[in-house]
């Protein structure tokens, strides 16, 4: 397989998110992520705030929970390791439904089409672990076979009241 | 010339309204008991998160006022939350840092780093509308009124008075399942009163 045919269009990611009643991004910013978040900062209905630390747009996400907007969590690999202890209390014992979007950083092209675990880079290796040593669930998205399951993370969070996170293997397409 | 986390939150209870009040810390223990409501939502335990809570309600509620009861330590943790509540800018928005200067105040009263650190300067540096240090209960009263009529976002520093620390001979606590089940509790009880609950 080309490198391309693991980029999964950032068009129907967009559109999955619409569907779930997305409306609102809190985000540092990811390497992986350009396309998405080209396309969501356009978006006139999706209110976007750029976050210092991943802490911050986390516990900005959940206020905007509260207040009655659907957001995501847009951040890479590293950013989510960053914010392990936010994570913990905002989408464990805070019992709010996050979906948290990370981009797979450092992942060799090599490794693409190849369990993450074969990744010769720790953040790439270790992400789906520590996501499911917290007991959250982690939905890999390799290739475009992979997008129903971005539906699922919402459905799963929303019925459990507890965050996840879709993992991006690979650049979403510009398209 | 300084108050305690009491009386600050009682003057703070008097004028909030229907004011969104995100706490964390001492300001936590003393707006519980001043103020109870359903519009509280605790940080517990996650020191720091007050102010970005606050700003994500404020995105989500732009009509009503939002209070943030911070810690001084608190905010040092999350220093960057000023430059995105400064960039949004809620109008009805007040920052309120409880200064002590310690860590687990009354508890263990630590050091905190940053003894030349300016809470207002760095605020208005970010951003914000307004900033001033308020020292005692009778100008916390007098300055509040302005602040809730005019646009925010505004930074109040509030000279707290350190407590007595626990001696050796206090033990420390088991905390309670409480300490560890309010946040999701309370945001529940705050999306039922604003009607956002699903």
């Amino acid at each position: 397989m080309a490198n391309s045919d693991y980029a999964v269009p950032a068009s129907r990611v967009h559109d999955i998110l619409r569907d779930k009643g997305v409306n609102a991004v809190t985000t540092v910013p990811d390497f992986i992520q350009f396309a998405l978040h080209d396309r969501l900062r356009a978006d006139p209905d999706v209110t976007y705030v750029e976050c210092a630390a991943e802490n911050q747009a986390l516990t900005t996400a959940m206020g905007m929970y509260i207040g009655g907007l659907e957001p995501i969590i847009m951040v890479q690999n590293q950013g989510l390791f960053n914010c392990i202890n936010t994570l913990r209390s905002v989408g464990i014992d805070g019992q709010t439904p996050l979906v948290v979007f990370a981009g797979a950083f450092g992942r060799e092209f090599s490794n693409l089409g190849k369990p993450l675990a074969e990744s010769r880079r720790v953040m790439v290796n270790r992400t789906q672990p520590v996501v499911e040593g917290l007991g959250l669930p982690f939905y890999h998205i390799e290739t475009q076979d992979d997008l129903p399951k971005i539906a699922t993370a919402f459905d799963r969070a929303r019925a459990d009241k507890r965050a996840a996170v879709v993992h991006f293997g690979y650049y979403p397409a510009w398209t | 010339m300084s108050m305690n986390n009491y009386e600050a939150c009682a003057v703070i209870h008097k004028h909030r309204g229907d004011a969104l009040i995100t706490n964390t810390m001492s300001a936590m223990m003393a707006i519980t008991a001043v103020s109870p409501s359903p519009l509280n939502l605790a940080s517990v335990p996650l020191m720091g998160g007050a102010s970005c809570l606050g700003l994500g309600l404020a995105i989500a509620q732009p009509g009503r006022p939002v209070m943030v009861l911070d810690g001084d330590s608190s905010l040092l943790l999350e220093l960057g939350s000023l430059a995105q509540i400064a960039d949004v800018a809620p109008a009805r928005f007040i920052h309120f840092v409880f200064n002590n200067r310690l860590q687990f105040s009354g508890v263990a009263n630590l050091d905190r780093p940053g003894r030349h650190v300016d809470f207002c300067a760095m605020a208005l540096a970010a951003g914000y509308a307004s900033a001033q240090k308020i020292g005692t209960v009778d100008a916390l009263e007098q300055s509040l009124p302005a602040l809730l009529d005019s646009d925010g976002p505004h930074m109040v520093e509030l000279e707290i008075i350190a407590p007595e620390k626990f001696t050796k001979q206090t033990p420390q606590i088991d905390f309670p399942d409480l300490q560890f089940t309010r946040m999701g509790a309370e945001k529940a009880a705050m999306m039922e009163a604003l009607g956002t609950a699903r």
